[in-house]
């Protein structure tokens, strides 16, 4: 088999995992080739408007496992394909000279054992990152279930490690992935939060979850995010929305909740730097996050007694509940705010997207609207503006 | 200060451009533009003062209003905006006013042009950290063509200085045919007329241009296809030097 078909065989299985972030790393003073960017870095594109920042490859996707929903299954009849490590280099060395990418994202199949794999990404990185001196970004996957000095070698020689925890709860996990649980995974993460160092996985870890799957809630989903975030220190968990690779009963056979996906980054992006909590978005009676309207609307439209907020008199955190205001013109306001108070104008100048944020404030008491504030009316109102947003920028589902 | 009708010319260079207005605050002058192209105009004066470039000037700046306001000044420099040397005048005097305040100063239209220009050409050079994409050529010599909207090679060669610094590379503006170049050591700017480069190609670089074509078409998911997300990370405009869409985009 030639390095080609190769190539398109194990990038093709690697391609469902959602990060490819190359962000948070540290450059290292050493002599060799490369650096690292702190904000990250995207190459390029691909045709499903993903951004291409690591060669995403798998090492083999040979696998004992069984998992139901992933391509690379044992039971699936599919080409299988197994790299050496000069070939990852090899590939991995000429796309960096060339300025394709920002570094390696190496995961992979579990042939033998975890111990096994993970000796085999070991000798990969060892091999980049001594023989060729490479220090450009490289995100690998931990095995759970391999011996704690082998996490420990490998995540000595990368920027960030990850452990899909792929399902929100317990049962689903037991039920669709028999040889997985999350005690391992968590054991992993919990061997990583407490190693971080400028020699350990210095950008920390991240993780992904499946989205579609029948039985989990976004109320599941967001709870495991928390959890995560909260008990792990993760730096990101990622959603995937699932795609039918695979046929059986447990699995849906619709297209992939694209919408719900994105929903799930807005929830997540709310709760790591705007100050919402799990439950301020979703609770176990209204378990799924509205696709009509976008988290930050929905929590507004359900609090409507604590809005409209004065843009010159209320607090940052207040700031940030407002749909329309981001957290650069946030602070903008704040800094602004303090030279002169704010008018409809000066917002618009200062980032705040006032087509939204227009229902929800008052500046120095004025409304924006002539009618006075009432709900139904912006609800009618807030409508045709997202519909329209979404559509450009996903396809409708189903 | 005083509004006048009056053309000031500066000769194509920041500092030549610092020093000019430095010296029309001390005259208390609000020219009516400020530019580097000495054709005569026939409603207005056009003025040019022979000033003598001292390069401390931008030291004294930088001890004066920080690092950062000196460096928006030069980005906006590189802009493309048309009135982009109003815009320095406009952002010094304010700045020289209200030091970092001026970053609060958005109500005002010129601050507000001032800072969109800046951060125009710091996004427009964060892309182009990944986008940019070099051949190999005979001698392992690495040369990478693009045309950005602004100017920002001078800047961008700064990133790829601690990239490959044990690399010898060049990268061509093709839309201001300018050349930088860089020896292991320094990086040097020159008209690309003065540079006469052999393009021809190294042996393995068709080889790493299709696996790298391979990839590319295969890391896309069919199932989420979305060509509109695709170009709006991605302009069409950077596509003719970003091989993987450009030859991607004749397959239709």
């Amino acid at each position: 088999m030639d390095l080609q078909e190769k190539l398109q065989i194990l990038a093709d299985s690697a391609k469902y995992d959602a990060s490819c972030s190359s962000s948070g790393g540290k450059t290292q003073k050493m002599p060799g080739l490369g650096s690292i960017a702190t904000s990250g870095i995207c190459h390029s594109y691909s045709s499903d408007g993903r951004c291409i920042s690591l060669l995403k490859i798998l090492f083999t996707n040979c696998c004992i496992f069984n998992c139901l929903y992933c391509p690379n299954r044992r039971d699936n009849e599919i080409k299988r394909a197994c790299f050496t490590p000069e070939e990852v280099c090899e590939i991995t060395l000429n796309f960096y000279r060339r300025n394709y990418i920002e570094g390696l994202f190496l995961s992979s199949g579990i042939i033998k054992s975890p111990d096994y794999t993970v000796s085999l990404l070991i000798k990969t990185l060892e091999l980049l990152r001594h023989k060729y001196h490479f220090r450009g970004y490289i995100h690998v996957k931990a095995i759970p279930g391999a011996r704690e000095e082998l996490i420990k070698k490998l995540g000595l020689l990368a920027d960030r490690m990850s452990v899909n925890v792929e399902l929100a709860t317990d049962p689903a996990l037991k039920l669709l992935a028999p040889n997985k649980t999350h005690e391992n995974a968590y054991k992993v993460m919990k061997y990583i939060r407490d190693n971080k160092s400028p020699q350990f996985v210095p950008a920390g870890q991240s993780t992904q979850m499946l989205v579609g799957l029948p039985e989990e809630s976004d109320w599941h989903i967001l709870n495991q995010s928390q959890n995560l975030y909260h008990n792990y220190h993760l730096k990101r968990v990622f959603y995937s929305a699932y795609i039918p690779v695979n046929q059986n009963k447990l699995l849906p056979v619709l297209n992939p909740p694209l919408k719900r996906e994105h929903r799930l980054y807005q929830a997540d992006w709310l709760m790591r730097f705007y100050h919402f909590k799990v439950s301020d978005l979703v609770s176990k009676e209204n378990p799924h996050l509205s696709l009509l309207y976008d988290p930050k609307e929905s929590y507004a439209l359900s609090h409507l007694d604590e809005y409209p907020k004065d843009i010159n008199k209320c607090s940052y955190e207040e700031l940030l509940k407002v749909p329309g205001i981001g957290l650069k013109s946030a602070k903008r306001i704040m800094s602004s705010r303090e030279l002169f108070p704010l008018d409809f104008r000066d917002l618009q100048k200062l980032g705040v997207v006032l087509k939204r944020a227009k229902y929800f404030i008052t500046c120095s008491g004025k409304y924006y609207l002539q009618q006075s504030f009432l709900a139904h009316d912006i609800k009618a109102k807030l409508i045709p503006e997202t519909k329209s947003r979404q559509l450009s920028l996903f396809d409708e589902e189903n | 200060m005083k509004k006048t009708n009056e053309i000031y010319i500066y000769n194509d260079s920041f500092l030549s451009l610092l020093v000019l207005i430095k010296k029309l605050f001390l005259l208390n002058i609000i020219p009516f533009n400020i530019t580097n192209n000495c054709e005569l105009n026939l409603f207005n004066p056009v003025i040019s003062l022979n000033l003598e470039e001292d390069d401390l000037i931008i030291k004294r700046l930088i001890d004066n209003l920080g690092k950062r306001i000196v460096i928006d000044l030069y980005y906006i420099y590189l802009s493309n905006h048309l009135k982009k040397e109003m815009l320095i005048y406009y952002f010094l005097l304010y700045s020289t006013k209200y030091h970092e305040q001026v970053y609060n100063l958005r109500r005002i239209g010129v601050i507000n042009d001032a800072l969109k220009a800046s951060g125009y050409v710091r996004r427009e050079n964060h892309k182009f950290k990944g986008f940019l994409r070099f051949k190999k050529l005979k001698r392992e010599v690495w040369y990478a063509e693009f045309a950005p909207t602004n100017n920002i090679l001078p800047i961008l060669v700064n990133h790829f200085k601690k990239r490959f610094k044990n690399e010898y590379w060049l990268i061509k503006d093709v839309k201001r045919n300018i050349v930088a170049f860089y020896d292991k050591r320094e990086v040097y700017l020159r008209d690309a007329n003065m540079l006469n480069i052999n393009l021809e190609i190294a042996q393995d670089e068709q080889k790493f241009q299709e696996l790298w074509q391979t990839f590319f078409k295969t890391i896309g998911i069919k199932e989420r296809q979305n060509k509109n997300l695709q170009r709006q990370m991605m302009p069409k405009k950077y596509w003719q030097y970003i091989e993987e869409v450009n030859s991607e985009e004749s397959d239709y």
